[in-house]
C-alpha cells in the first residue's frame, strides 16, 4: 500500500504545484511509482506545470463520476514509466466532488502507486477538505513571509485536527536576504511554526525557467534548487539524507552555542 | 557580519521584526483572542488585582505567546509600595 501526501500552504502562490512536480519527478527518478493529482479543481495547473496540458481527454471528476475509468483518466508521462498525472476538471467546481469520494479515489490509487502526490488549492474551503481527505500526510509549502507563515500555521493546525501529521518546506530563500537581515531564516521559520523541516528550497531563477517549458527542474538540470527537491524526495522516501553542508563560521558558532541548530 | 553590526547600529533588522510580529499574531490566531479583545481583558483584570494589591492598573501588562506550538498567557504587574 502507497503513501498519500498532501501538498497544502494555505496561501496560494508559494510554489505548492511547483513543489508537487518537482517532488513527484524526483521520486520517480529514484525508481518509486508516483501518481500525482492535482486537487485544484476549476483552476488546474499541474497539467501545465508538468507540461502534458495537450494530453488530457478525461479529468479527475470524470473518474470519480463513472465518466470513464479511474486508468483512462490517468496521464503518463512520457519522460518517465512510473510518473502519472491525474488532471482536475477545469470546468467544474470545487463542490463537484465531495471529501468520501476523494477518500475512496486516493485510496484505490494508492493500492497500486507508491506515491500519491496530491495538490492541493490555495484556502481552506471545500477545496482544501477534499484534497486533505484521503492524504495520510502533509508537507506544508510556506515562503519566509509573514502572509505565507500565518496561512501555513492555520492550515497546520486544521490538519492536525484531522489527525494528519504535517513536515515543512521553506520555499524560495534568498541566502543574500537572510544575510542582510531582511528575510526569515530557515530557523526562524522552524521557531516560529516549531515544525518538522524536509528541506529549504533556495530562490532560484532555473525554476522559472525549467516550468516555462513545463519541465519539473529536476528532470532538466541540476541547479539549486533541483538538488533540494532530490533531497527532500529521499528524505520522504525514508532514505538517510546528510544535511546540507555547514559553513566554517557557522560551525564555530555551533560549537559556542551562538546560533539555533534546526531541528 | 557587516550586516549584522548595520543591525545593531540601525536598530532591528526586518526579519527580527517579523519574526516578533508573527510570534504574537500566531499566539491570537491559535487562541481565537482578537488584539482589541485581549486589551478589554486587560482591563478588567488590572481592576480585579487593583482590589487586593495597591498596582498601577494603566501599567498592567498582557503578553500572549507562542513557542514551539504552546501558547501562553502573561499578566505581568508591579505591586506599588505601601506608603506607611
Amino acid at each position: 500500500m502507497g503513501r498519500a501526501i498532501v501538498i497544502t500552504s494555505g496561501k496560494g502562490g508559494v510554489g505548492k504545484t511547483t513543489t508537487t512536480a518537482n517532488l513527484g519527478a524526483a521520486l520517480a527518478q529514484l525508481g518509486h511509482s508516483v501518481v500525482l493529482v492535482d486537487a485544484d479543481i476549476g483552476l488546474r495547473n499541474l497539467d501545465v506545470v508538468m507540461g502534458l496540458e495537450n494530453r488530457i481527454v478525461y479529468h479527475v471528476v470524470d473518474a470519480i463520476r463513472g465518466k470513464c475509468s479511474l486508468q483512462k483518466a490517468l496521464i503518463k508521462d512520457r519522460r518517465m514509466d512510473n510518473l502519472w498525472l491525474l488532471p482536475a476538471s477545469q470546468t467544474d467546481d470545487k463542490d463537484a466532488v465531495t471529501p468520501d469520494e476523494m477518500r475512496s479515489l486516493i485510496f484505490e490509487l494508492k493500492t497500486t502507486y507508491d506515491f500519491v502526490l496530491i495538490d492541493c488549492p490555495a484556502g481552506i474551503e471545500q477545496g482544501f477538505k477534499n484534497a486533505i481527505a484521503g492524504a495520510d500526510e502533509a508537507v506544508v509549502v510556506a515562503t519566509p513571509e509573514v502572509s505565507s507563515i500565518r496561512d501555513a500555521d492555520r492550515v497546520v493546525g486544521l490538519l492536525a485536527a484531522a489527525d494528519i501529521p504535517s513536515r515543512l518546506i521553506v520555499n524560495r530563500i534568498s541566502a543574500h536576504l537572510v544575510k542582510r537581515g531582511d528575510m526569515l531564516s530557515q530557523a526562524d521559520v522552524i521557531e516560529i511554526l516549531a515544525l518538522e523541516m524536509l528541506g529549504a528550497i533556495p530562490l532560484d531563477d532555473q525554476v522559472i525557467a525549467t516550468t516555462n517549458k513545463g519541465i519539473p527542474a529536476v528532470l532538466e538540470n541540476k541547479c539549486v534548487a533541483a538538488k533540494e527537491f532530490i533531497r527532500i524526495a529521499k528524505k520522504l522516501a525514508g532514505q538517510e539524507v546528510e544535511d546540507e553542508p555547514i559553513g566554517f563560521f557557522t560551525r564555530i558558532g555551533r560549537a559556542l552555542g551562538l546560533s539555533a541548530t534546526p531541528a | 557580519m557587516w550586516n549584522g553590526i548595520k543591525n545593531l547600529i540601525a536598530g532591528k533588522s526586518t526579519s527580527s521584526v517579523a519574526k516578533g510580529r508573527l510570534h504574537l499574531v500566531l499566539a491570537h490566531d491559535r487562541s481565537g483572542l482578537e488584539g482589541g479583545r485581549l486589551q478589554e481583558m486587560r482591563a478588567e483584570i488590572a481592576a480585579v488585582i487593583a482590589k487586593y494589591v495597591p498596582i498601577d492598573a494603566a501599567a498592567v501588562e498582557i503578553q500572549i505567546e507562542t513557542r514551539s506550538r504552546q501558547t501562553q498567557l502573561t499578566v505581568s504587574s508591579a505591586i506599588q509600595p505601601r506608603n506607611v
